[in-house]
């Protein structure tokens, strides 16, 4: 397949503008400019592209949710504050490729009607700042971005965020919380940010991602893009490898490639031979893992829900037999608990306590009934928070119970691990 | 209207009421941390989730709004489970030490888990502390972290309501902690609303701190003795000693709020300071006395004095108090001399009446912010009102709607304002005036008859505008809002009284835009909190109760005082009034009450006047006694007595009639009761003003009960409000800042002097430019500065505000270090002065 989002991947120097162009850069743009916005969202619509944050959400549909009225101010974020653990695609596709992101985001901005963009970057991603620091400039001096871009009338300016280093800013709200300049927490909805986003105007939040497949779209057509992968899950996607393979990184395949296929054609397989596959996180520390029989799942958003898992942001975490599963979980979990922003009572209370009893569980403390309690807290826990972010918290540890439940009450009866 | 049916019973309420408001109304309860009513929803706490029949999870109903056919269910297994189990959440990391903890036996967490369990914890783990002792956080809140359930009220009543925005979350998860920045000392409001609305015991009241448990105290309805808002508020005593006032969710207009003064000024009441019996001046010194004897004295020297006597009455007493005193003075000792300030002229007063319609009746501040325009002026809301300032700041926050507000000084409440127009002190007059020239320049035809308008019709806009010291687009935009759709609200306070010339540019407003057909809301704000009550009992020397005419016109306190310096009048009655403070220029009282031949001082404290008294009788404060006060929106309250009077003191109504016994037996009615009867039927205004108080959410009224407002009176015919000027000492270089005065956010008149709390707030005398007459003059905040006027020089510390006008020089009139009545002199205009570095 041709590499649409990672073209530039291992290609040092393509990222600049001159090359950019030479490679056909900025032709979306110019193509899309000859249509109306309407058709553009028409044309996002018709290509079934869903959204590469996490929830898959029709790309098209949230756009058209914006008002019409020319009066009201607009605005896009593009979320590339890639939070989710095992996840390094957006930071892939600004670093290698910026002037794609930014293409797509002047595409979408003009379908929408934002004369103002924001792109809110994780904090350590430093590098890809820079790269796309410079990557604006290159583009308002060669006048793609600022007043009347190329003689369409259309105006936009674009800004950088940086975010400092807290999970829940991935959060869509969260996010517009943060640049507006408050605590990252994530805002009650209704009112969507379609309606009252960033500074109370509508907005639409993309993924860096979904936005990076915009151009190709728009100069291809929705029928060659709708044409990749599965029918209900198009378009080609970033697989983020990580863990016991001999090829971790970054590989653009169809939506639908299957899981086998992913580790064993394309990652080159198991990193030592002579240990088997265990488990593996198909879609980001938030989606529960698969057991080893699970392996022939298609990687779309609509098999992985089908098997109580998800897509998530596409970060595969592949483990051998060597790994322990409490151990694991306590990993994740700490993860969250680290993470939660504190605005409601089942996360910010819950997902510590959990942390605080895998500990005990890893640490040959455990007490009889602790995965029972551990069950009954994910219970009270699950659902009944203010954002997904308590939900992700209780999915991967009840995948992990799910799938490894003996080896959790092992680690309480033996007070040792059962894998080493 | 929606129907929806909660646990089976079907209900049909408002469109978009919460899922929450309807359960409770339908007779359900449900358990809340996090929402309040008058804050913006959150939903964070989980505490009030319910099951919508086809939704797959729970549902936080107090963000949720009810749709039309919902089924909603409030006590399923999984609802009740999922309580118990945020409780048990909340529990893993709270401190549970009830046992140390103030707020134990009235705690909103302890109530809940015993109510809806889990009664075992299965949380082994050492809890997080924040830290192991508790920290203070300013003179009157201290704070334990460790008991918080993270609902952030005080973050948000702080934000959303007082406008202080002092407070905010340090770290995430479960360390975040709602505290001020950094843990920093608070130099806030110190209005200790973020105290009242925590549910647990984490903002705390410091000078409550270990005094008492809550089950062991005594409490009675109140309103606050402070400024005219009047807040609701539950005083509780314990032997004998007044602890705690705490305003409550739902009741009155203030609802859960209070400010400084409400809430921790009224310690006042157990000061040692308290005169406890009568003193009769004996060789030049006050003596203890028996009531007997003084009532004796009283009586002597008043059948001595004739008719030349005279009585003045704070407008801090009771409407009772009030209506008997102007009776001793009108129909027993025959003297139409009688005041209820020291401060304002009675004609200004009269004009004031007049202007803001209050023998119209009663309006209500929540009326006035429902208008479309609302412009406040001649009052420093934010400081002078603070309550009041609160409800502008939420309701404008929550509704479209212009406010203007115009005034020399910055205050808070700006930051709500559509428009600010900082206009030259003293300047009212000329900025309504040029308002209103703006307004009459496009509706010629509809305002040609309005009375008064030929005072301005032929003015020039520049002129106007220059002397309010406002450019002519602040004008024009005024008056194009006030013109637009909709109705008009004006808040105008005392500033009015203080400059008397500016009430005809008030009244004409007024009337022009009532000739345009607007409705127009006023609301007077006021100081003291009985000052309308005092007016309407007709505690005024040209007008009786219910603003009805009186046969013969008596004398103010300033004409009363010229008749004493004259010898003209011979005896004065002073009620918990501290004249010598309060009128300006002190020296000139001093002189007049020196030429008087008897003085009675009636007070709770030796005040400066009560010094000079011949007879001084020991008074109550409102905790010991029972009666109604009227606040500034004509809103008639009762307040409970919840202590006896200290020793011998005693109730203001008793003396009173005491006093008109020693002339006749019968003289009464007797007790406050048949006094409130006797008001009843005498002033129409009063006949059936409802006094429901009563210490339950007003669910009908929510916290607006109308019937409790004055009727109109329909007799103010008599009313005189000529030769209105303001007077202003011409500007010199030597003295380039005009002196204006007021109350202080901490104090109200010399009373809040008295209680160590406030006094703990704020002690010395402080003066307040703004920060660029600051800088020009080289001097910075926290300055110790010299303050010279022509009569009088004294020491204080600066405080500079950003955004005020310049040539403004602010001292309250609270200090009695720094008098600022000694920088007035009788006849003359509103002094100037200068300030240096000292
Ligand atoms: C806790 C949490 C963290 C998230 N982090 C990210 C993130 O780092 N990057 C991202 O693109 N979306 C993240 N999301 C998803 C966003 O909320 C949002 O759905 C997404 O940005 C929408 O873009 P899309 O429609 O292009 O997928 C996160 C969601 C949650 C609940
Ligand atoms: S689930 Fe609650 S505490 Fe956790 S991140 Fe979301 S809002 Fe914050
Ligand atoms: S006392 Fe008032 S101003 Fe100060 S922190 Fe509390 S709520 Fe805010
Ligand atoms: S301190 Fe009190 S009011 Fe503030 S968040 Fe904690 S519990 Fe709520
Ligand atoms: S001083 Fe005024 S605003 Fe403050 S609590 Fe008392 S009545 Fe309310
Ligand atoms: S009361 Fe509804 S979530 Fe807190």
């Amino acid at each position: 397949m041709e590499k649409i989002l990672l073209k530039n991947l291992g290609r040092p120097g393509f990222h600049t503008i001159d090359s950019c162009l030479v490679n056909g850069g900025y032709n979306g743009l110019t193509e899309a400019f000859k249509h109306a916005p309407e058709s553009i969202i028409q044309m996002v619509k018709d290509s079934g592209l869903r959204g590469r944050g996490g929830a898959g959400f029709p790309t098209g549909l949230k756009w058209s949710f914006i008002p019409k009225d020319p009066t009201i101010q607009k605005y896009l974020c593009c979320n590339a504050d890639e939070g989710e653990p095992g996840t390094f695609k957006d930071r892939g596709i600004m670093e290698n490729d910026p002037h794609l992101l930014i293409e797509g985001m002047i595409i979408a901005s003009y379908a929408i009607g934002a004369s103002v963009s924001y792109i809110y970057i994780r904090g350590e991603f430093v590098f890809g700042t820079r790269r796309l620091e410079a990557a604006i400039k290159e583009a308002y001096e060669k006048g793609f971005l600022g007043k009347n871009i190329l003689g369409s009338g259309f105006s936009h300016d674009m800004y950088i965020h940086r975010g400092f280093g807290a999970y829940i800013c991935g959060e869509e709200t969260a996010l517009l919380e943060s640049i507006e300049g408050y605590r990252g927490q994530p805002r009650k909805k209704p009112p969507f940010p379609a309606l009252s986003g960033l500074y109370g105007k509508p907005t639409v939040i993309n993924n860096v991602e979904t936005l990076a497949c915009v151009p190709a779209i728009i100069e291809k057509g929705p029928k060659w893009f709708s044409s990749i992968g599965p029918e209900k899950s198009p378009g080609p996607k970033i697989f983020c490898v990580s863990g016991h393979v001999k090829k971790p990184g970054l590989y653009e395949l169809p939506l639908g490639t299957t899981m086998r296929d992913l580790i064993f054609d394309h990652c080159g397989g198991m990193l030592n031979e002579g240990r088997g596959l265990k488990a593996v996180i198909p879609g980001g520390v938030s989606a529960p893992m698969l057991n080893a029989h699970e392996l022939d799942t298609p990687l779309d958003f609509d098999s992985l829900a089908a098997k109580g898992s998800m897509l998530g942001s596409g970060a595969v975490v592949v483990m051998d037999e060597s790994t322990c599963m409490v151990k694991t979980a306590l990993i994740i979990n700490r993860f969250f608990s680290h993470e939660s922003c504190g605005k409601c009572t089942p996360c910010r209370d819950g997902t510590p306590w959990l942390t605080n009893i895998l500990k005990r569980i890893e640490y040959g403390n455990g007490r009889p009934g602790d995965v029972e309690l551990l069950e009954s807290l994910c219970t009270n826990i699950f659902g009944r928070t203010f954002c997904p972010l308590g939900d992700g918290a209780v999915m991967a540890l009840r995948g992990a119970l799910k799938n490894f439940r003996d080896e959790f009450q092992h680690h309480i009866d033996h007070k040792r691990c059962m894998v080493s | 209207m929606s129907t929806v049916k909660i646990n089976g019973k079907e209900v049909t309420v408002k469109d978009g009421t919460l899922i929450l408001d309807a359960a409770r109304d339908a007779g359900f309860e449900i358990p809340t941390f996090c929402y309040q009513a008058d804050l913006m929803g959150v939903g964070s706490c989980r505490m009030c989730l319910v099951e919508i029949e086809g939704q797959k999870k729970l549902q936080p109903s107090c963000i949720t709004p009810v749709l039309h056919g919902m089924s909603i269910h409030t006590e399923t297994p999984t609802v009740m489970s999922a309580r118990a189990s945020m409780l048990e959440f909340l529990l893993a990391n709270h401190a549970l030490d009830c046992p140390v903890c103030d707020k134990g036996g009235e705690c909103e967490l302890q109530d809940m888990v015993y109510k809806y369990g889990p009664h075992k914890g299965r949380h082994a783990e050492p809890k997080f502390k924040f830290q192991e002792k508790d920290y203070v956080l300013s003179p009157v809140i201290i704070k334990n972290s460790n008991r918080c359930v993270q609902c952030m009220k005080c973050v948000r009543v702080c934000g959303e309501v007082v406008g202080a925005n002092v407070l905010g979350a340090l770290g995430r998860g479960d360390h975040q902690e709602e505290t001020s920045f950094l843990r920093s000392f608070l130099d806030c409001d110190q209005d200790g609303n973020c105290i009242e609305v925590c549910p647990v015991g984490c903002f705390m009241r410091l000078p409550y701190r270990y005094k008492t448990r809550p089950w062991d105290l005594k409490g009675k309805d109140t309103v606050c003795p402070y400024c005219a808002t009047g807040c609701r508020m539950v005083i509780e005593e314990r032997d004998g000693i007044v602890i705690r006032a705490k305003a409550q969710l739902g009741v009155g207009l203030n609802s859960e709020t209070l400010c400084a003064r409400g809430r921790f000024g009224f310690d006042f009441i157990n000061s040692p300071e308290r005169l406890t019996k009568p003193l009769v001046k004996r060789f030049g010194t006050l003596e203890p006395a028996s009531w007997e004897e003084a009532l004796g004295v009283i009586k002597d020297n008043f059948i001595a004095a004739g008719k030349n006597i005279g009585g003045i009455a704070s407008a801090r007493l009771t409407d009772e108090e009030l209506y008997l005193f102007q009776k001793l003075f009108r129909s027993m000792l025959g003297s139409p001399n009688i005041d209820s300030s020291a401060r304002w002229a009675p004609e200004a007063v009269e004009g004031f009446i007049k202007a803001t319609g209050m023998d119209e009746g009663g309006a209500s501040a929540f009326d006035c912010m429902e208008s479309d325009t609302v412009l406040i002026t001649g009052t420093h809301l934010s400081d002078e009102n603070p309550v009041t300032d609160y409800i502008v700041r939420r309701i404008s926050a929550g509704r479209a709607m212009n406010l203007v507000i115009a005034s020399p000084r910055a205050m808070k409440l700006d930051s709500s304002a559509s428009q600010i127009v900082r206009h030259n002190a003293a300047a009212e007059g000329h900025l309504l005036d040029a308002v209103t020239l703006s307004v009459y320049g496009g509706n010629v035809d509809k305002l040609r008859d309005v009375p008064g308008i030929n005072r301005i019709k032929d003015a020039r806009q520049d002129d106007l505008a220059g002397k309010a010291g406002c450019s002519a687009d602040d004008i024009k935009a005024i008056a194009r809002k006030l013109t637009g759709e909709g109705s008009v609200g004006l808040f105008a306070g005392t500033e009015f009284l203080r400059y008397p010339g500016s009430i005809p540019g008030l009244a004409l407003l007024k009337n022009a835009l009532k000739a345009l057909g607007k409705k127009v809301t006023i609301i007077p704000v006021l100081d003291r909190a009985n000052q309308r009550g005092a007016w309407e009992m007709g505690v005024h020397p040209g007008f009786g109760p219910g603003y009805s005419p009186v046969k013969e016109r008596g004398m103010g306190c300033a004409d009363m005082l010229e008749a004493a310096s004259s010898g003209e009048l011979q005896a004065l009655y002073v009620v918990q009034s501290d004249i010598v403070a309060m009128h300006p220029d002190e020296n000139f009282v001093r002189g007049a009450l020196s030429g008087l031949k008897f003085l009675v001082v009636q007070d709770c404290f030796m005040s400066e006047t009560a010094r000079l008294a011949n007879v001084v009788l020991p008074a109550s404060s409102f905790a010991e006694k029972d009666g109604i006060l009227t606040n500034q929106e004509g809103r008639a309250q009762i307040i409970r007595k919840l202590l006896p009077p200290p020793v011998k003191a005693k109730r203001d109504i008793d003396i009173i009639r005491a006093v008109g016994e020693t002339f006749d037996r019968s003289f009464g009615p007797k007790n406050p009761v048949l006094v409130l009867d006797e008001i009843r039927k005498e002033v129409g205004m009063y006949g059936e003003v409802s006094l429901a108080f009563n210490n339950k959410r007003n669910v009908d009224n929510k916290l607006d009960l109308k019937e409790a407002l004055v009727k109109p009176a329909g007799l103010a015919e008599g009313l005189n409000a000529s030769g209105l000027e303001t007077k202003l000492e011409p500007k010199t270089d030597e003295h380039p800042f005009l002196l204006a005065t007021g109350n202080h956010l901490f104090h109200s008149g010399r009373l809040s002097r008295k209680s160590p709390t406030l006094i703990g707030l704020l002690k010395n005398a402080i003066v307040e430019i703004s920060a660029e007459d600051a800088s020009a003059l080289g001097l910075m905040n926290g300055d110790k500065v010299r303050i010279k006027g022509r009569y009088y020089e004294a020491y204080a510390t600066l405080h500079t505000r950003s955004g005020s006008k310049g040539g403004v020089a602010f001292i309250a009139e609270n200090y009695d270090d720094v008098p600022v009545n000694r920088f007035f002199r009788r006849g003359e205009g509103v002094p100037r002065v200068s300030i240096t570095k000292a």
